[in-house]
């Protein structure tokens, strides 16, 4: 959908942006403006750290959730603006 | 590339991030996260939170320090240098050439090669590990890039063998032998180039001879696969040199390999020229045919100014495909982009000669040269300055060291071959070997720069 290509778009055009990669719930790479390997590799490492950050953020306290997460390296940082899976009932 | 099993209607193969129907969620999701992602990226292009703040995880080490000085005393009687160094594809074993650098004539020297196993409990340093003799003197060197124990090594007498150290009875696993396909002047470099097939290495070898050629491992010999001669009338754009006498040939003194394009490799020769070839070239070389099997060919596609003397190495970069540094007997480093024949850069390294040149596997700004003095000097071109960053003597009393390999698993150690038959294993400190902020876009600068 156009929509969609529009806000990749959009996101890849501020500065710095080296790249995005949207992952759905199970780690599996759905969309990427980088090359496949790379995608592939950081989907697989990034999708494990994020569920430990957010059982971490749950565990200490369970009616708390992980909103944002960003891991600084030195040569670049990796931003990871997760989605939330659970009904609230 | 995702398939999906609920949908046969998909006839053509799904596209590298095409939007798949189920997924209509997609659009909602980027939605929601859209504003708060710009907003993050707008407030960390404008932040100086992380301003100067360095997280130290491996202890620094202050100074560069020489943890190994290595000798072979029944080569170091005779007088014998070391004329190349390689290191194990593991990173734990070093291997030195013995022979001569300075001879004129042809010498019927004995001499060896000698490996020492620097991660062994007891590692004696006057003892190598391995001593395998050679009938001649040896010219080049260099460890087969995935199996630990072959190495393969350049003669003065132009032939090419290929030892495998697990041998026990007889080292020697293959060798060309004095055959018509053979050279017939020392071989200055050798190196593994992967083959056609998968998993297949062939040993390069280049020589003063003008050839560069290259064998395959059959049985007990080594076979000629294919071949190339440079030839000076063959060398593009050089009117000046045509009109030179002597030998037609272009005598090869070093040559370097692309880690960027399997096809291309950089060759410096004893008049100065250095040259960009390929392996896929087609032209015949316009050698005079002497019994070869297999026909040679003219690899050379574009010449950069030459030198004034013979190019002793030339090292691509790892870290930009376009850059590669030269050395030679003018005492200049010579700074080159692929792209054009001229000079980015033209370093004084020192008023001797120049035998090596290295870029640092970590350090994108950084190479070390070996000079005909006994030093080898670091140079770091994020600086301002152009001075050394760092100075080793290789405490060789002034003799030339000849040869610098980095490990390539542990990158901050930095061997050293010298005319006075040691080996010097460097310890290099931190600043030498750690990255710095935006050092590859610096590099990326310099090479962008087009010469005056």
């Amino acid at each position: 959908m156009a929509e969609v290509e529009e806000t990749l778009k959009r996101i890849q055009s501020q500065k710095g942006v080296q790249g995005i990669i949207i992952v759905n719930a199970e780690g599996i790479p759905i969309k990427t403006t980088l090359d496949n390997s790379s995608t592939v590799q950081y989907a697989g490492l990034i999708h494990q750290l994020v569920m430990k950050a957010r059982s971490t953020v749950r565990d200490i306290d369970p009616q708390n959730d992980l909103t944002f997460l960003r891991i600084r390296s030195k040569k670049n940082e990796i931003m990871i603006a997760p989605e939330s899976c659970v009904e609230i009932l | 590339m995702l398939t999906d099993p609920q949908d046969h209607l998909a006839h053509q193969f799904p596209l590298e991030g095409e939007l798949r129907p189920t997924f209509s969620g997609l659009s909602d999701f980027l939605h929601r996260v859209e504003d708060m992602i710009v907003k993050e990226l707008a407030k960390n292009a404008k932040s100086h939170a992380f301003d100067g703040f360095d997280v130290n995880w491996e202890d620094q080490n202050e100074t560069v320090s020489c943890k190994h000085r290595l000798q072979h005393l029944v080569a170091q009687e005779k007088g014998l240098h070391v004329t190349s160094i390689s290191w194990s594809c593991t990173g734990s074993v070093i291997a030195c050439a013995f022979g001569r650098v300075d001879d004129g004539d042809w010498s019927a020297e004995k001499s060896c090669v000698c490996t020492w196993n620097l991660d062994r409990r007891g590692l004696n340093p006057k003892r190598p590990n391995t001593v395998i003799d050679v009938a001649r003197p040896v010219m080049s060197l260099s460890f087969h890039p995935t199996s630990p124990s072959l190495i393969a090594g350049g003669l003065y007498s132009g032939e090419v063998v290929v030892w495998d150290t697990n041998r026990t009875q007889d080292p020697v696993l293959a060798q060309t032998g004095m055959s018509t396909d053979a050279h017939r002047e020392p071989v200055y470099q050798v190196a593994w180039v992967p083959g056609q097939r998968r998993g297949e290495m062939l040993v390069l070898s280049a020589g003063s001879g003008g050839r560069v050629l290259l064998w395959t491992v059959d049985g007990g010999s080594l076979v000629l696969s294919a071949g190339y001669a440079l030839v000076r009338q063959q060398v593009p754009h050089n009117s000046s040199l045509s009109k030179g006498r002597g030998s037609s040939n272009v005598g090869v003194t070093s040559l370097a390999l692309s880690p960027w394009d399997s096809d291309t490799f950089l060759v410096g020769s004893e008049g100065g020229l250095v040259l960009k070839c390929s392996f896929s070239a087609q032209e015949l070389a316009a050698a005079p045919p002497d019994g070869e099997s297999v026909a040679l060919r003219a690899p050379a596609q574009f010449s950069f100014s030459p030198r004034g003397g013979p190019v002793h190495s030339l090292h691509y970069s790892p870290f930009h495909r376009n850059l590669f540094v030269s050395v030679g007997t003018d005492g200049l480093a010579r700074l080159h982009s692929l792209l054009q024949p001229d000079p980015l850069l033209s370093l004084r390294v020192s008023d001797s000669y120049l035998f090596g040149v290295r870029w640092s596997p970590t350090r994108p700004l950084v190479f070390a040269a070996a000079t005909g003095q006994g030093l080898v000097q670091i140079f770091d071109l994020g600086r301002k300055s152009l001075r050394p960053a760092a100075t080793m003597d290789q405490l060789t009393s002034g003799q030339p060291a000849y040869c610098m390999e980095f490990n390539p698993c542990q990158t901050d150690l930095l061997a050293v071959g010298n005319a006075d038959g040691s080996v010097n294993i460097w310890h290099l400190s931190t600043e030498l070997t750690e990255q710095g902020h935006r050092e590859t876009a610096q590099l990326e600068q310099l090479a962008n720069e087009v010469a005056e």
